[in-house]
């Protein structure tokens, strides 16, 4: 289920490979997130890729030649309908249709998928042997609560409702969170509001798109290539970060509190350039709302019209009991972020966070589910013996080395060279027992 | 003209066989350079017939051209959407200025790039060192099908250098020092009018030594899970009948021989026959997604 970018590579690999497999998608075309404007989509007018194209591409479909290194989200988005296109997926995929419920019957043998069409409203129940999850995990806001935001007479939205800069226009902007998103926003602020605030609980590094005239996560696995070591690399990133930019706190931002590799990164370079002209100005952690404003842990305060909360998102499953997918600390320890220890025929795609481009994970996730439904049908010992994992490595991490910072977003943070190694580790012994 | 057509080799028992690449640092970290325009020549059936599209790559030297002279319209006309394509730095393609840069990878680049342009998954012909990029290729795209023409051999061509240093000794040092293997038309043709023969042979160009060189390179392939089909000729002057058969091995596939012609067996006389067992195997293959499991 879901004709994002996981759930179109999990339907072809399977079909790729000889497995029956239909389809569902609540929108009435593919592309998930980056069908703009779509329900679950989460891009706003400007988005571009913040990782470059060799791997963030499907490796079995690279993007046209004629696509620049960071496309934007409409490119992504006719990417995506030429790939279903070009692997007959639209007709195995029921659009308009929305699983409102899925429960294992037959002992966990079978699962039966209830489907909300949405345009005539009328469910129907359909039968699988399994079910593969590609939901996406960036739909539902999170939204921290503060003293005082009851009384709070402005506007405040979060960045799930963002979609372009009209809504900042001629106001006073607070937006919240250093992601990728608060990032994006508070550059749009800067050009589009009155004036920005950009208030963050720490400190980060600011990658840029390109160094030595190369995209930078081409550069960083030029790195990973070589097989330095974490620590050299660390090295090499802050001491290059040294030189283009320098000491982040002389322009007021707070200094990191984590190493490098700590928290998933911001590709950003023109928020350090705003923050430079004073169109932006940095502001710690948030500490209550007044009527007119906001007061931050520091003392501070400040009037303001409109607060965006790019806080991110908090990954649920509406349509399964959570318990199902070993749920703890609010959310889902799954054996190589994929995997249940309750059932072996429901998987889920696309619970990861990679520190670089995403697609080529979702294909080799996609194989790694073929190759698991044709153990199950044809070897099912070895499927078994696989699976059998799930439930002693369901808390593996795969970092490299690195110790995320404790926060929500960093449940499905990967390094995406060591998940994908693990993948294709997984791959191989599923193949070699073939 | 013998047949065998085994689908599928079984395992990954074979040597020249490996597992699944996932991890390819180097192509994520120094990717192919764009192309600024790929000549692709193409020709479609007079209406549509469910065939699989065929995609058609040429070896050291030649260009699209090789299969445009003949086999892209008779394709066509046979009910198969026919394409070929120049690599980059041959015939109508861009790249020249940079074919002394080029390698193998970049070819690889340019065919996978060419088949996302195409409806649906195509079946892949290679022909001599096309065959080497076609199985590049196959190993990281879910092809319909794989054809391999007189394929230059994965295992390392030094055998076959030796054999051309031995008849040719000229040629054997012009392609150790960078320059293109001779491509006269005694070494490609058998069956044609010697006019004719010199007119192809004369629209060959200039080839990359990076990538001559690297065919002296032992590689090993896949996983390749589509049916392949193999074909060879005993009268190979570059490719040596020895190395056809053991690419065929690979797969574990009998090549189907065609006893008469030369190395460029989509050009010599002779060629029509050659079509119609590429073409027999293509539209015998299962339709893409309905293959059985194994
Ligand atoms: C603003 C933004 C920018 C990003 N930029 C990058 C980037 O530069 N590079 C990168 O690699 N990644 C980027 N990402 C990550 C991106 O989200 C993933 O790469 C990818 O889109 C996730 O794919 P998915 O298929 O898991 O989920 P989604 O793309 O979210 O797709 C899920 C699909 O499931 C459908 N669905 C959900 N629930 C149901 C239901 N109950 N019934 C039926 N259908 C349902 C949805 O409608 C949707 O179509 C970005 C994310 C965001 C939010
Ligand atoms: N291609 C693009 O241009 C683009 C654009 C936007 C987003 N994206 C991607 O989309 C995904 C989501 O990004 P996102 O920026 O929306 O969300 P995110 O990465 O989850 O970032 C959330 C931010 O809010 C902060 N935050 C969370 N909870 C908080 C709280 N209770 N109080 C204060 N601050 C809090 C986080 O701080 P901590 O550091 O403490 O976690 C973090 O800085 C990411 O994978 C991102 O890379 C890509």
């Amino acid at each position: 289920m879901g004709a994002g970018p996981h759930g179109l590579s999990a339907l072809k690999a399977l079909l790729q490979n000889g497995i029956e497999a239909d389809g569902f998608e609540r929108e009435s075309d593919v592309g998930g997130n980056w069908n703009f404007g779509a329900e679950n989509s989460r891009v706003y007018e400007s988005t571009h890729l913040i990782s470059s194209k060799p791997f963030t591409q499907f490796p079995d479909f690279p993007m046209p030649d004629s696509y620049p290194d960071y496309p934007s989200h409409r490119q992504v988005k006719e990417y995506f309908e030429r790939y279903a296109a070009h692997f007959g997926l639209r007709d195995r995929i029921r659009f308009s249709s929305d699983v409102v419920r899925a429960v294992p019957v037959d002992e966990g043998r079978a699962w039966d998928v209830t489907v909300a069409d949405r345009v005539t409203a009328q469910e129907t129940t359909y039968r699988y042997a399994g079910l593969v999850v590609g939901n996406g995990h960036n739909w539902n806001p999170k939204i921290p609560d503060y003293a005082g935001r009851s009384e709070f007479r402005g506007e405040v939205i979060h960045s799930a409702d963002y979609k372009g800069p009209e809504v900042l226009r001629g106001k006073r902007v607070l937006v919240v969170g250093a992601g990728n998103t608060g990032c994006d926003v508070a550059v749009e602020a800067a050009q589009n509001a009155t004036h920005a605030w950009h208030s963050t609980r720490r400190g980060y590094y600011y990658n840029p798109k390109y160094m030595t005239g190369r995209p930078s996560d081409q550069v960083a696995d030029s790195l990973l290539a070589l097989r330095l070591p974490l620590g050299l690399r660390r090295v090499l990133f802050k001491a290059s970060l040294g030189i283009a930019v320098g000491d982040l706190t002389k322009f007021g931002l707070k200094r990191p509190d984590h190493k490098f590799f700590e928290t998933h990164p911001i590709v950003n370079q023109q928020l350090v350039y705003y923050v430079g002209q004073g169109d932006i100005t940095p502001k710690d952690d948030i500490d209550r709302f007044d009527a007119d404003g906001v007061v931050f842990t520091d003392g501070s305060r400040v009037d303001v019209d409109l607060v965006v909360f790019c806080t991110g998102y908090l990954v649920r499953f509406p349509f399964l009991e959570q318990d199902w997918l070993n749920w703890k600390d609010d959310h889902p320890q799954l054996f190589l972020q994929m995997f249940t220890p309750s059932f072996d025929n429901l998987v889920v795609s696309g619970l990861i966070q990679p520190d670089s481009g995403q697609w080529t994970l979702a294909h080799w996730q996609g194989i790694l589910i073929a190759r698991v439904a044709e153990a199950l049908r044809v070897r099912p010992s070895v499927a078994h013996g696989f699976l059998s994992r799930s439930a002693a490595e369901a808390d593996r991490r795969y970092s490299a080395g690195a110790h995320y910072k404790d926060s929500t977003r960093h449940y499905f943070e990967v390094a995406h060279q060591d998940y994908l190694r693990a993948l294709q580790d997984a791959i191989h012994e599923l193949e070699v027992s073939a | 003209m013998s047949t065998g057509s085994d689908r599928r080799s079984s395992t990954s028992r074979n040597p020249l066989r490996r597992k699944t690449v996932a991890m390819r640092p180097w192509d994520w970290s120094f990717p192919s350079a764009p192309v600024s325009h790929r000549e692709v020549i193409s020709a479609q059936p007079a209406e549509p017939t469910g065939r699989p599209p065929l995609l058609m790559v040429h070896g050291l030297a030649h260009a699209a051209w090789c299969f445009g002279e003949n086999w892209v319209p008779a394709a066509a006309e046979a009910g198969f959407p026919a394409y070929a394509v120049s690599l980059r730095g041959h015939g109508g393609s861009a790249g020249a200025r940079h074919l002394r840069r080029t390698t193998t990878r970049d070819y690889v680049h340019d065919v996978l790039q060419t088949i996302t342009e195409l409806p649906e998954p195509p079946v892949l012909i290679g022909h001599s060192n096309g065959a080497v990029v076609a199985q590049l290729v196959a190993e990281r795209y879910p092809l319909r099908g794989l054809v391999l023409l007189t394929p230059a051999p994965m295992h390392s061509a030094v055998g076959d250098l030796v054999a051309i240093g031995k008849d040719r000794p000229a040629d054997l040092l012009r392609a150790v020092v960078g320059q293109t293997l001779s491509m006269e038309p005694d070494i490609l043709f058998e069956g044609l009018d010697p006019q004719t023969a010199r007119t192809y042979s004369d629209r060959t160009g200039p080839e990359s030594p990076l990538v001559q060189w690297e065919l002296l390179l032992r590689r090993r392939v896949g996983p390749i899970r589509c049916p392949v089909l193999v074909v060879g000729t005993p009268e190979d002057r570059l490719v040596r009948p020895a190395d056809v058969q053991r690419t065929a091995d690979t797969y574990g596939v009998e090549p189907v021989w065609f006893p008469g012609m030369g190395h460029d067996v989509m050009l010599d006389a002779g060629w029509e026959q050659v079509l119609d067992t590429v073409l027999a195997f293509a539209a015998d293959l299962p339709a893409w997604g309905s293959a059985p499991v194994r």
